[in-house]
């Protein structure tokens, strides 16, 4: 009987065994999110909502499987407070955390990228569109997935100068304003005669008066402003206080929150305002980005953005930024996959062969020549109403998109 | 969606064929060759990798444009490939395709309005339409993998006196072809309505002929050529080039050579196009084969014989327009292969393509093992002698 028993838990230990996954398990795999907790909360928060939510939906699942274990996807947070500097620590510190990849907004790439390289880890950047931060020949290890400034510039001279308009082409003094004023003179310069002028405004100043007075006196007739959300707030002040109703174009910053926050007072100074951003939806139609954003908002909530249409319902922002970290962390979910270890130089270059379907529909991928996953065509254009957006219908890609909708 | 018609046409003329030893003297539809399956699976040239997903939006037609530039060595032999692939993508909508092949590397081609992408033995794009637009890329090809799917074999002689240069059509294949009675009146008007295709460029339209009883399969397949359309000058140092133009193949010969008096290094500039069936389905003593028959009977297995054998031939013209895919299989494709001469090069990099970051170091790993154990055994060697 004894015996009997004996085989009897055996048999059960044994059929407890079997009913396990037959990998073994390994543990934790770590992916490090390095962003401007302090400096910029909201790109920071939304940043890191979609690793996590990327990374909870894997681990639910019962985690990824890298060659013969499984492992689970752990989120691990720094905040670079915009310095470079510091990035230049939390590389470090992710690094020896053992980080399998570095999902950052883009602050202090031009630092950090070789440090990550000399141990063959990833950098993906989900916000800043600098050219030159992603360069597959200089940079291998840099991935972006933003729309970049040269797509924008690009597509904002495809859409303006047949339009007939004279431009002023403002930019602030920040790094990013300088850098996408380079790329809008690079887009423009084969159209002199569109640009009414080119005006660099201080990043912070509060007053833009006596520069929008200059701009108007040159005869733009059309404002396109690269530079921070408080630069363009700055510019819509001025510009609507003095009554000059001139059409004002933005990079992706136009759609900040901050901007709407600040004009809250005077909700018809952002009407009309115009900016380019990577499309949300893809050619399927709205599906799976408002099934991206409904898993999002319910692990998150709704970001608010702090303003209300004027029929009182609260304005939300739609997860932009989110669904490209978490469209990230799924390709490198696969490119794990595919290099079927661990070895940072194999997942490395397996991130270059790989494509998964993106948040939105779209399929995300890179490959040997392009670390960009946003291809220029996918950048769009939206004009505000009512303190909500939507596609512009004078553009053949915007005039295809559906309206996201911006209110609960 | 060519490989699956492929299969379908085979399976409706074996099914037919079947149908037609069990039944009796029943006139039935047999399906004619073309516009496909193609004979071979090649060209298009297949990459190694797994394609990425494709999308193109409804609506949207992608037509591909191929200029195939084969650097051949002083005998002729090719040693490097390039392709520049145009695609013309028309209408409005998203396109998401990869060409496969035996890619080493991929540039973007001029006038291209976007940039191509690059995976292990694959050029990607990836964008939207607005209404039209060109893509451009300069890929360049692994040599041993894609020659033997060129058209055309050169091979340079040196004699006394001069070179010899023999040009021959390398696209021939055999098929499976079938026989049976036949309406004359009605292939005839089959070969009136393939030569009006095949003298407007057009691709041969699916077609079917009613075979009167059993359908036979000859036990020797029937030996088809895609015709090519051949120019080309050789040319030796102080001396008047040899230019020449000819179509090889479509009842005509299928290889020529060309003799060039001097001496010196050859240069050779040879281009070949797929060409249209223009002689097998000329009609004798008339403009049309239905007014051919009426003049004088011709027996309906010749007929039947010369409208397999051309359909056959514009099928694999067709074929040789793609030599990288078009990612649209339903598009308008045309390519042009041209061969010139180069001064002997170093070994192409035709490193494969990486299949992981761990490749090179492995390869490198071999190699020293190798280099290692050829050591080790050599010095047991001396210590054996020596003991």
């Amino acid at each position: 009987m004894r015996r009997a028993i004996l085989l009897l838990a055996c048999v059960s230990l044994l059929a407890t065994g079997c009913g396990e996954s037959s990998r073994a398990s390994g543990g934790k795999i770590v992916i490090a999110v390095d962003v401007p907790v302090t400096g910029s909360p909201y790109v920071a928060q939304t940043i890191r909502h979609g690793v996590a939510l990327a990374a909870n939906n894997l681990n639910s699942g019962g985690g990824i499987i890298v060659g013969t274990h499984t492992y689970r996807l752990a989120v691990k947070l720094y905040d670079n407070h915009l310095s470079a500097r510091q990035a230049v620590e939390d590389t470090r510190r992710a690094l020896d955390a053992g980080a399998v990849a570095i999902v950052t907004d883009g602050t202090g790439v031009d630092a950090t990228w070789q440090l990550a390289d000399r141990d063959h880890v990833p950098i993906c950047i989900t916000y800043d569109g600098g050219t030159g931060l992603a360069d597959a020949a200089k940079r291998p290890n840099v991935f972006r997935i933003a729309p970049t400034n040269h797509g924008i510039a690009f597509r904002f001279a495809e859409y303006l100068i047949p339009k007939g308009l004279k431009v002023g082409l403002l930019h602030d003094d920040s790094a990013y304003g300088q850098e996408g004023a380079a790329d809008i003179g690079r887009a423009f310069s084969g159209n002199p005669r569109s640009v009414a002028v080119r005006m660099t405004l201080p990043l912070g100043a509060t007053d833009l008066s006596p520069q929008i007075l200059r701009a108007r006196r040159s005869g733009a007739t059309a404002l396109l402003v690269w530079g921070q959300p408080p630069t363009i707030a700055a510019v819509l002040t001025a510009a609507r206080s003095i009554g000059w109703d001139v059409p004002v174009y933005t990079p992706p910053t136009g759609a900040d929150p901050f901007i709407r926050q600040q004009l809250a007072d005077h909700p018809g100074w952002v009407d009309g305002l115009t900016f380019a951003a990577g499309r949300l939806t893809a050619e399927v139609g709205t599906g799976p980005f408002q099934s991206f954003e409904s898993q999002y908002e319910s692990a998150y909530g709704v970001d608010k953005v702090g303003v209300k249409t004027s029929d009182g319902r609260p304005v939300i922002e739609p997860p932009e930024l989110a669904m490209y970290a978490y469209d990230f962390t799924h390709v490198l979910v696969a490119a794990l996959t595919r290099a079927g270890s661990l070895d940072a130089g194999k997942v490395l270059a397996a991130l270059n062969e790989v494509t998964t379907q993106g948040a939105n529909g779209d399929e995300r991928g890179f490959n040997r020549h392009n670390h960009d996953g946003v291809v220029d065509d996918d950048v769009y254009f939206a004009r505000f109403h009512d303190m909500t957006y939507a596609p512009v219908k004078d553009d053949p890609l915007s005039s295809t998109l559906p309206v996201i909708p911006q209110t609960p | 969606m060519r490989a699956f018609a492929r299969t379908g046409g085979f399976v409706a003329v074996g099914a037919l064929a079947a149908a037609a030893a069990a039944g009796a003297q029943r006139p039935q539809q047999v399906v004619l060759p073309g516009p496909v399956p193609y004979p071979t699976d090649s060209p298009p040239l297949v990459g190694g990798g797994v394609l990425a997903s494709a999308y193109i939006a409804p609506g949207l037609h992608i037509a591909s444009t191929e200029r195939v530039r084969v650097k051949v060595d002083g005998t002729g032999k090719p040693n490097a490939i390039h392709v520049r692939q145009q695609l013309t993508v028309k209408g409005k909508g998203d396109y998401q395709v990869a060409v496969s092949g035996p890619i080493e590397d991929v540039r973007r081609g001029p006038g291209s309005q976007s940039e191509p992408g690059f995976r292990a033995d694959q050029v990607l794009w990836a964008g939207f339409s607005p209404g039209t637009k060109q893509l451009a890329a300069d890929i360049a090809l692994r040599v041993p993998p894609a020659v033997p799917y060129l058209p055309l074999r050169l091979h340079l002689t040196r004699e006394d006196g001069g070179v010899t240069l023999t040009v021959t059509n390398a696209t021939t294949t055999p098929v499976m072809s079938y026989e049976g009675v036949v309406k004359p009146t009605e292939i005839a008007r089959l070969l009136d309505a393939t030569r009006r295709s095949s003298l407007a460029g057009k691709r041969v339209k699916a077609a079917f002929a009613t075979f009167l009883g059993t359908v036979h399969v000859p036990r020797r397949p029937l030996q088809i050529e895609a015709p090519l359309r051949v120019r080309g000058e050789l040319d030796l140092p102080g001396r008047e080039p040899v230019t020449f133009s000819r179509v090889l193949g479509d009842g005509q010969p299928l290889s020529f050579e060309v003799h060039a008096e001097g001496s010196g290094e050859p240069e050779l500039d040879v281009s070949a196009s797929p060409a249209p069936v223009v002689h097998l389905l000329r009609p004798p003593g008339a403009s049309t084969w239905a007014a051919a028959i009426r003049r004088r009977p011709i027996p309906g297995a010749e007929l039947l014989s010369r409208l397999i054998g051309a359909r056959f031939r514009l099928v694999r013209a067709d074929q040789y327009q793609t030599f990288l895919a078009d990612p649209d299989a339903d598009g308008h494709s045309r390519a042009v292969y041209e061969y010139k001469t180069v001064a002997a090069q170093g070994p192409q990099h035709v490193a494969s393509p990486a299949r992981g970051g761990g490749g090179g170091s492995d390869a490198l790993v071999i190699v020293l093992v190798i280099l290692g154990s050829l050591v080790v055994a050599g010095g047991g060697l001396v210590v054996w002698a020596h003991s």
